[in-house]
């Protein structure tokens, strides 16, 4: 924070605290007039330890601590953590119970797309979208607390399957949601693709090559957005993928409207996975037995969560506690391409740029300081965002 | 709180006109200060047009400076703790605090954990508690009505926590 | 290209690297490798075009309780480098004693690896040599210096920073 440069250069600082994210950055911009010429990252402000947590709890307790890692993500929390624990007891979950995994997931991650429309809209001055966009995310929120009886933290798995079950009455709800959504995120498309003060602010905006994109480490819809074919769904099927695929989504150009593109054609995606696992559900029971304690060994196990690859690394020594949990999420990766990829735009293209990378941005309170060897200015987020919007109007 | 008890009969109707503004028109900010999200999306949700607080007043704001609520989620974490509290000094006065989820109330789920503090509660004073693993939006408006009807001068719902739980 | 024949493009990339080879699950590998050949078989990876890193985890192995009169034992670090492409995973394995733990800087290589090089630095106190930015990454500003949580001899005590138990 106190970094000062003696070229006289301002180092704008963003962050540290971002309320709607689960990994609020700190970031320092250095900026030469307008440009941006370098940036870092520093986290932890919502660090709070749970792998170490883990240690101390028990395999089943340890379902329900993983799943609040994120409140947005937490379904594929909780079903990395126990694929990989029923990969180490070598049980295999019903397909059943694989199938309904999976179509929470995928519910999960119309859920996560829309909220990121939104939010991203919303930092580009776009409030209308913003309010559009969260009101049909009700219809996805009221079809995830129908099927598991919460709005944020689903608890749906369980060692060895799931707790819930579906029945036709929900088969049909299901399916009447998906209808509208459907059509709802048809109209978005054309949003995105057609409105010209939109265009104006994510066309040509943080672009990142097919190669940068791999070095970099992007996973995720920002990693397909590029060019790269990277989809564990895809890859490495796990949970009831094999059974329903999915179809492998990316754009070529790279830059924040390619990225948009991209999630709003997942979200189509999703609908027609869900109506597949809806129409082929296969029956039988919902969960089968897991020991209390685990066998010794590790594993490793990668999900593709809403904002890219999401692995969980998982120790037992045998007992009733795991040795070690080490969970590696989708954004960390990406936010070293921000950092990268911010170099050489402008100041006011920041929060576009860091909300395309899903990091789940929203309206808060990030204070931006404007350090200068003679001077030091506070910014909130909001300032900088208002900045954002003023510069391009 | 700490607010001075006016003698002078017009000082004492101005401070009724500031207080029945105050609580039609909550100004709020929110800060997470280590939570998982999850009560951060239902606080977001509660401003869009499903739920829209605004048609309540009730506006979030960016700035300390210019809120009289303070929205808190999650269990304080280290870092946060100072951040917690600079937050808390620069709004100005009166000023009161909700807390909203199980993480805020005790620490929750990740109590014990090295980089956790406590409670919202163990850092600055708390006027409303919110629970929930995340509570509802509606919850989260129940809460802030709960606020505004002491404010009033009404006794709070005995019935809050039965019905606010959600 | 199918698991079974990217695990064994990495076998025949890494094999004269590693000290051990294991399969621990079908879809994995598992190699043994000193801190020497670290960058040398990462680099080998790399111009072969075999999969991105995935991850770095830091594993803590204590030194075992000893026997009275027994001569005490170190403990040691292991630092494991997950490379992935499609479904295979290799995993390159290095094991540190307590005294040296100290692994040279992948980032020369692999710019993204700064991230998880700061988190091992502060959570199981390896020195990374050579890594671009050293500053703390997710503990607090006042966390005590040489206390790293994720060892086993830190003790979670109440919810506040606490020294770790000196073994």
């Amino acid at each position: 924070m106190e970094k000062q440069d003696s070229n006289g250069k301002f180092i704008v600082p963003i962050g540290p605290q971002h309320p709607a994210l689960k990994e609020p950055g700190h970031f320092e911009f250095a900026v030469e007039g307008e440009i941006v010429t370098g940036a870092a990252v520093r986290l932890g402000y919502v660090h709070r330890g749970i792998e170490k947590g883990a240690e101390a709890r028990n395999w089943t307790q340890n379902i329900y601590l993983l799943e609040r890692v994120c409140g947005i993500c937490s379904h594929i929390h909780a079903t990395a953590y126990t694929l990989g624990v029923e990969k180490l007891a070598n049980v295999v979950a019903p397909p059943r119970a694989q199938a309904i995994r999976t179509l929470v997931a995928e519910l999960e991650r119309i859920h996560s797309h829309l909220l990121w429309l939104g939010v991203a809209a919303h930092e580009g001055g776009f409030d209308t979208l913003f309010m559009f966009s969260w009101r049909d995310r009700e219809t996805v929120m009221d079809l995830l607390e129908m099927i598991t009886g919460n709005r944020v933290h689903y608890s749906t798995n369980i060692l060895g399957g799931v707790k819930i079950d579906l029945d036709d009455e929900k088969i049909t709800a299901i399916r009447k949601g998906l209808d509208f959504l459907e059509e709802r995120t048809h109209h978005y498309l054309k949003v995105i693709n057609t409105d010209e003060t939109f265009l104006g602010r994510t066309r040509d905006v943080g672009t990142m090559s097919r190669q940068q994109a791999e070095e970099l480490g992007a996973v995720g819809p920002t990693a397909r957005a590029s060019g790269v074919p990277r989809d564990l769904r895809v890859e490495a099927p796990y949970a009831g993928y094999h059974e329903f695929p999915v179809r492998l989504i990316t754009a070529t150009e790279g830059d924040l409207h390619a990225r948009f593109v991209v999630r709003m054609n997942e979200c189509l995606d999703c609908y027609r996975v869900i109506r597949e696992i809806l129409d082929r559900l296969p029956g039988g029971e919902l969960a089968t037995r897991v020991p209390r304690r685990i066998p010794e060994g590790e594993t490793i196990s990668r999900v593709e969560a809403p904002r890219g690859e999401l692995v969980y690394f998982i120790k037992s020594t045998g007992g009733d506690k795991p040795d070690r949990i080490k969970v590696r999420t989708p954004s960390l990766c990406n936010w070293g391409t921000v950092t990268s990829v911010a170099v050489g735009h402008k100041l006011a293209d920041m929060p576009m740029l860091l909300a395309g990378i899903d990091p789940c941005f929203s309206c808060n309170d990030r204070m931006v300081r404007v350090n200068r060897p003679d001077q030091s200015q506070t910014w909130s987020w909001e300032n900088l965002r208002q900045y954002g919007i003023e510069y391009y109007r | 709180m700490n607010e001075v008890k006016l003698e002078n009969p017009w000082q004492q109707a101005l401070d009724r006109v500031r207080s029945w503004a105050r609580i039609n028109s909550p100004w709020a900010i929110h800060f997470n200060s280590g939570s998982c999200n999850g009560c951060d999306i239902e606080i977001l949700a509660t401003l869009t047009p499903r739920y829209d607080v605004e048609r309540f007043g009730i506006k979030l704001q960016g700035s300390p400076r210019h809120a009289d609520v303070l929205i808190c989620t999650g269990p304080v974490t280290l870092q946060a703790r100072d951040r917690l509290v600079r937050i808390y000094n620069q709004m100005p006065e009166p000023k009161f605090v909700i807390a909203v989820g199980s993480c805020g109330l005790s620490g929750g789920a990740f109590q014990g954990c090295y980089n956790v503090v406590g409670s919202i509660a163990d850092v600055i004073p708390v006027d409303v508690y919110v629970p929930g693993c995340p509570p509802r939006p509606e919850a989260i408006i129940y809460g802030v009505v709960q606020l505004l009807k002491s404010l009033k001068g009404e006794t709070p719902d005995p019935q809050a926590n039965a019905a606010g739980a959600g | 290209m199918d698991t079974e024949a990217a695990l064994q493009t990495v076998e025949q990339l890494l094999k004269e690297y590693a000290t051990e080879v294991k399969q621990p699950e079908q879809n994995r590998l598992d190699f043994s490798i000193s801190v020497e050949n670290l960058l040398e078989a990462i680099k080998t990876l790399k111009a072969n075009q075999w999969g991105y890193l995935s991850f770095i985890t830091g594993l803590d192995h204590p030194a075992p309780l000893t026997a009275e009169g027994e001569a005490p034992t170190e403990g040691n670090l292991e630092v494991l480098y997950h490379f992935a492409q499609g479904a295979a995973v290799a995993t390159l394995r290095i094991s540190l004693p307590y005294s040296k733990a100290e692994v040279p800087s992948v980032c020369g290589l692999i710019p993204s690896a700064s991230l998880y090089e700061r988190e091992l630095m502060e959570m199981f106190g390896v020195n990374v040599v050579g890594t671009p930015d050293p500053r703390r990454l997710l503990l607090p500003d006042d966390w005590p210096e040489g206390v790293y949580p994720l060892r086993k001899s830190y003790q979670m005590v109440g919810g506040a920073a606490e020294p770790p138990v000196e073994t």
